[in-house]
C-alpha cells in the first residue's frame, strides 16, 4: 500500500501538466471555432488529384 | 456530404430552382452543371479555375445565391484603401508593414466555405495569415501593406460568392470574450481537480462503512487539500468578487452565501486536515465550484453569441464626400471635412454631414431621422442633415457643423442619457434570491447560537453543514440555465437577445409602442393603385411610366421598375428635378410628374403621393404611390388585442397616413409629428404607469429604444437603433415579437419550477442539517442531484 505515497504525487504531476495544456489551448483560441477543424482534414489531399498545387500555393502554405 | 448530384432543375451552386429558358453552365469535374443566374455561374467558374472544386464535394450546405457584381460596387471597395478610412478598423501589428483586420463575412454556411475562402486568399501575394471562423462568420487577415491592398482582398472574397465587410466590434463583446476565456480556464481547472478530489473522496467515504487506517485517511485528506486549493483560490474567484461587490453596494445576492459556504467549508476542512479532527468537505466545494462555473459560462456564451451576431450587423461602410475646391472635384473621406467647405452630393447619395444647400433643389428622404414617409423638397439656404438621402438631383452643400456636432450626434447623446435612466422591472429571481439569502444567513446564525448553548464543540461543524447542505447551488443555477437555453433557442429563430432581463420582463409588458415608417410599414415606395383615363391599357401606362423613370434614381422609379413588363422606345428623355420626367413617345410629348408640371388643374386629394401621366397634354393615367404595411403588422396587432396589450403608434410623420395605419391595424393610440426628444418624453410619461415595449428601426427611435423598459429593433433598421435595443429581430417579421412573448412566458414558468424545486429541497434538508444529521457525502449527493434536476428542466427550453 505504501506505493501510493509515490504514485499519487506522480498523478498530481500529470494533473498539473493537463491543466497547463488546457490553459495553453484556451490561450491559443482553440475553443473559438469548434465546428470547423473536424472537417478540415478532408480537404487538401483531394486537391492534388485534380489540380496540382502551384508553386505559389506551396509558398503560402508555409506561411500558415 | 457529397452533393455531386446530376439535378438540372436546381442551381448546382446555391440550390435554388433554375428559371426556365436559361442556360448557365459550368464544367465541374468533367460534367456540365446548371446554374440559376450569371452570379452563381461566375462564382462557380472562379472556384473551378482556382482548382478549388473539392469545395463542392465536402460542403454540407448549399451556398447562398450570388447576385452579380455591379462595377460601381467594386469601385466602392477601393475607398477602403484610403488610410483615413482604414484607421477605423485596421489594427497595426508590431511590425509596421503588417496590417491586421477582422471582417464579417456574409454567406458562410459550412466548414467547406471556410476552406474555400482561405484557399482562395492564400494565392494572393503578400497575404501572411488568414483564419476563417465558421461559428462567428468572421475572418482574421494579416497582410503586408506594401504588397497587397485591402480592396483586392475584399474583391477576391466577393469573386467566390461571399461578401466581406469591416465592422465595429462593440466593446461589450470584447469584454465578453475576455470573460469567457477566463471562465473557461477556471472551469477547466475546477473540472480536472474535482475529478481527482472526488476519487479520494470516494476512498474516504468507504471509511464510513468499513474503516480505514488513520494513516491513509490523513494522507488522502492532505492530497484532497492540495488539489482543492487551486479550485478555491483561482476558479472560485468570480464569486468572491461578486459577493464583495454586493456587500459594498449593500445588496444581498446569490454570491454571498456561495462565498460564505465555499470559504467557510474550505477553511474548516483545512483546519480539520491540519489538526486531524472534524470533517472535510473538499469534494463538495470543488464540485460546487465546477457546477456553478458551468452555469455561468453557458450563460455568458449565450450572451456573447447574441452580441457577436449583432456586432456583425454593424458594418463600417466608407463614408465619402465629393469636395469642391475652385472647380476641382475630389473624393475624400467624410470625416476629414471641416466647416465652411463645399461638397457635392449627387442624386442617390447619402448626405455625409450637416450643412445648408448652396445651389440646387432636391427631394430628400429623411424618414430615418424624422419618420416622415414622403421625401421632403428642399432648396437653397435650407438645412440638410447627415444620414439623409438625396434623391432627385445634385446639390452643393456648405458644411455647417462638424461630424461630432451633427444632428445624429445629438440624438446619440440623447440615447446615452436615456440609457442611463432606463427604468428596471423587478423580476422574481431578484426577490427570491434576496429573501432566500437573508433567510439562509439568519438560519445559519441561529443554528450556531443554538448549538453553542447545547454543545459548543459541535456548533461550528453543524453550522457549516447547514451552509453546505442548503448550498444555493441549485438555486443559483435555476435562472441562468433557463435563460441560456431560451436565448439559444430564440437565437436559432432569428431573435437576438442582447439583454438577458428581457426574457423575464417581457411578460410584464402591457403596452407596446410601434414606430411607423420602416417598422409597421416597409419604408419604400410601392405602386398602390393606378387609374386610367384613356384607351391605353393599365400595363401600357405602367410600362410607359417606368420607361420614363429608367434614368431617375428617385425611389419612385424603383416602385415602377418592379412592375414593368415590356420596354418601350422613348426619345429625348429629360429629367426635371423636383418636378417630373418628360420624353417623346411616337413623336408626341409624354410627361410624368406633379400636377403642376403636367398642367393638370383638378388635383386629386390623397394621403399618398399622386403622380400624373399625360400624353399630348391630356391626362392618361394617375398613379398612387405609398408605403405599404408589412404583412406581419396586422398579425402582431391582432395578437396584442387577444392578449389585452395596449398598442400605440409613435411617429415623427405628420401626414394623415399615421391615422390610416392606426385604423387599419386597430391600434389604440396615435401620437404623430414628434421629434426624438418628444418621443422620449412621451415614453417616459407612459412608463410612469405602464410597462412599455418599444419597437423601432430609425435613427430617431434610438433614444426611445434606449429608454424603454424593453426595446426591440428590426434587423433592417439603422445601426444606432440596433445598438440601443435589447432585442434585435433578424429579418422583417414582426410576429417574432409574439414568439418572444411565448418563449418568455415559458422561460418564466421554468424558472419558477426550478426555484420551487430548489426551495423545496432546502426545506427538507435544512431541518436535518440543523439537527446534525447530514454527513458530507449526503450533502454532496443531494446537491448534485438537485442541480441536475434544475439543469435538465431548463434544457426543455431548447426544444
Amino acid at each position: 500500500m505504501s506505493i501510493i505515497y509515490v504514485l499519487i504525487p506522480i498523478a498530481i504531476l500529470f494533473v498539473a501538466i493537463a491543466v497547463w495544456v488546457f490553459f495553453w489551448a484556451v490561450k491559443s483560441d482553440q475553443y473559438e471555432d469548434l465546428d470547423r477543424e473536424g472537417i478540415n482534414i478532408l480537404f487538401d489531399e483531394d486537391l492534388d488529384l485534380d489540380n496540382r498545387p502551384t508553386k505559389q500555393d506551396k509558398v503560402s502554405e508555409n506561411d500558415k | 456530404m457529397n452533393k455531386l448530384t446530376t439535378d438540372t432543375t436546381h442551381c448546382f451552386h446555391c440550390g435554388e430552382p433554375n428559371p426556365k429558358g436559361t442556360t448557365f453552365n459550368v464544367n465541374i469535374k468533367g460534367e456540365d452543371r446548371r446554374m440559376c443566374c450569371p452570379g452563381c455561374e461566375a462564382v462557380a467558374q472562379t472556384i473551378v479555375d482556382s482548382g478549388l472544386t473539392s469545395y463542392y464535394e465536402h460542403r454540407s450546405e448549399n451556398a447562398t445565391k450570388v447576385t452579380a457584381l455591379i462595377p460601381e460596387q467594386l469601385s466602392q471597395l477601393a475607398h477602403y484603401d484610403l488610410a483615413q478610412i482604414q484607421e477605423d478598423f485596421i489594427k497595426q501589428n508590431n511590425d509596421a508593414d503588417v496590417n491586421e483586420i477582422t471582417l464579417t463575412v456574409e454567406g458562410i454556411t459550412c466548414a467547406a466555405c471556410a476552406w474555400l475562402i482561405e484557399k482562395q486568399l492564400r494565392q494572393l501575394p503578400g497575404l501572411l495569415f488568414i483564419n476563417v471562423n465558421t461559428t462567428l462568420h468572421r475572418v482574421v487577415i494579416r497582410w503586408s501593406k506594401d504588397q497587397l491592398k485591402l480592396s483586392r482582398i475584399l474583391t477576391e472574397i466577393q469573386k467566390i460568392g461571399y461578401k466581406a465587410y469591416p465592422f465595429q466590434i462593440n466593446q461589450q463583446e470584447a469584454l465578453y470574450n475576455q470573460q469567457a476565456k477566463s471562465y473557461l480556464r477556471r472551469l477547466g481547472l475546477a473540472g480536472i481537480a474535482t475529478m481527482q478530489v472526488m476519487m479520494f473522496a470516494i476512498a474516504l467515504y468507504s471509511d464510513f462503512f468499513s474503516g480505514m487506517e488513520e494513516e491513509f485517511i490523513q494522507y488522502f485528506r492532505w492530497v484532497s487539500f492540495i488539489l482543492a486549493t487551486p479550485v478555491l483560490l483561482y476558479s472560485a474567484q468570480p464569486f468572491y468578487i461578486n459577493a464583495w461587490r454586493n456587500l459594498r453596494n449593500k445588496t444581498l445576492g446569490m454570491d454571498i452565501p456561495v462565498s460564505i459556504a465555499l470559504l467557510g467549508a474550505y477553511i474548516a476542512s483545512a483546519y480539520a486536515t491540519i489538526m486531524t479532527t472534524g470533517e472535510v468537505y473538499f469534494e463538495a466545494i470543488s464540485m460546487f465550484t465546477f457546477l456553478l462555473l458551468l452555469g455561468r459560462l453557458l450563460e455568458l456564451r449565450a450572451r456573447r453569441k447574441a452580441s457577436e451576431t449583432s456586432s456583425n450587423l454593424l458594418r463600417l461602410l466608407p463614408s465619402m464626400a465629393t469636395l469642391i475646391e475652385e472647380d476641382n472635384e475630389s473624393l475624400i473621406p467624410a470625416k476629414t471635412l471641416t466647416v465652411g467647405q463645399i461638397i457635392l452630393v449627387k442624386a442617390g447619395e447619402t448626405i455625409p454631414i450637416d450643412g445648408t444647400i448652396l445651389t440646387g433643389g432636391s427631394n430628400i428622404e429623411e424618414s430615418m431621422l424624422t419618420g416622415e414617409h414622403l421625401p421632403v423638397h428642399k432648396t437653397k439656404q435650407e438645412s440638410v442633415f447627415a444620414g439623409t438621402v438625396n434623391i432627385s438631383s445634385p446639390l452643393t452643400i456648405r458644411i455647417e457643423k462638424l461630424a461630432h456636432h451633427s444632428l445624429i450626434s445629438d440624438i446619440i447623446h440623447l440615447q446615452n442619457s436615456a440609457q442611463q435612466n432606463k427604468p428596471r422591472i423587478e423580476v422574481i429571481t431578484d426577490l427570491v434570491s434576496r429573501y432566500f439569502v437573508g433567510a439562509l444567513l439568519i438560519i445559519a446564525l441561529f443554528t450556531y447560537i443554538g448549538w453553542s448553548l447545547i454543545d459548543p464543540s459541535q456548533a461550528f461543524w453543524i453550522t457549516l453543514s447547514v451552509l453546505v447542505a442548503t448550498c444555493p447551488c441549485a438555486l443559483s443555477l435555476a435562472t441562468p440555465t433557463a435563460l441560456t437555453c431560451a436565448t439559444a433557442n430564440l437565437n436559432k429563430q432569428g431573435i437576438l437577445i442582447k439583454q438577458h432581463h428581457v426574457l423575464e420582463t417581457v411578460n410584464k409588458i402591457n403596452h407596446i409602442v410601434f414606430d411607423k415608417t420602416g417598422t409597421l410599414t416597409h419604408g419604400d415606395f410601392v405602386l398602390l393603385s393606378s387609374t386610367i383615363y384613356s384607351h391605353f391599357t393599365k400595363q401600357q401606362c405602367i410600362d410607359l411610366a417606368s420607361q420614363l423613370e429608367r434614368v431617375s434614381e428617385h425611389p419612385i422609379a424603383l416602385a415602377f421598375n418592379k412592375q414593368q413588363k415590356e420596354s418601350i422606345q422613348l426619345d429625348d428623355v429629360i429629367n426635371m428635378p423636383g418636378q417630373g420626367m418628360q420624353a417623346n413617345y411616337q413623336g408626341k410629348t409624354l410627361k410624368l410628374g406633379h400636377a403642376k408640371f403636367c398642367g393638370i388643374n383638378n388635383i386629386i386629394e390623397s394621403k399618398e403621393l399622386v403622380i400624373y401621366l399625360t400624353y399630348e397634354d391630356t391626362l392618361i393615367a394617375t398613379f398612387e404611390l405609398g408605403d405599404t404595411l408589412r404583412e406581419s403588422a396586422s398579425a402582431i396587432s391582432q395578437y396584442c388585442q387577444e392578449k389585452h396589450i395596449t398598442t400605440s403608434l409613435l411617429t415623427g410623420d405628420i401626414s394623415l397616413k399615421s391615422e390610416e395605419v392606426a385604423n387599419l391595424l386597430k391600434l389604440d393610440h396615435v401620437t404623430k409629428g414628434v421629434t426624438p426628444e418628444g418621443k422620449l418624453k412621451h415614453l417616459q410619461t407612459l412608463q410612469q404607469t405602464q410597462q412599455v415595449l418599444m419597437v423601432g428601426d430609425g435613427i430617431n427611435d434610438a433614444p426611445v429604444l434606449a429608454g424603454a423598459h424593453v426595446s426591440v429593433a428590426l434587423g433592417s433598421g439603422t445601426d444606432i437603433a440596433k445598438n440601443s435595443a435589447d432585442v434585435i429581430l433578424l429579418g422583417e417579421d414582426l410576429t417574432k415579437i409574439a414568439t418572444l412573448y411565448q418563449t418568455a412566458r415559458k422561460t418564466t414558468s421554468i424558472i419558477k419550477q426550478n426555484l420551487g424545486w430548489a426551495i423545496g429541497y432546502n426545506i427538507i434538508i435544512v431541518p436535518l442539517a440543523i439537527t446534525g444529521h447530514v454527513p458530507p457525502y449526503i450533502a454532496v449527493i443531494g446537491m448534485s442531484f438537485s442541480s441536475l434536476i434544475v439543469v435538465s428542466n431548463s434544457l426543455r427550453l431548447l426544444k
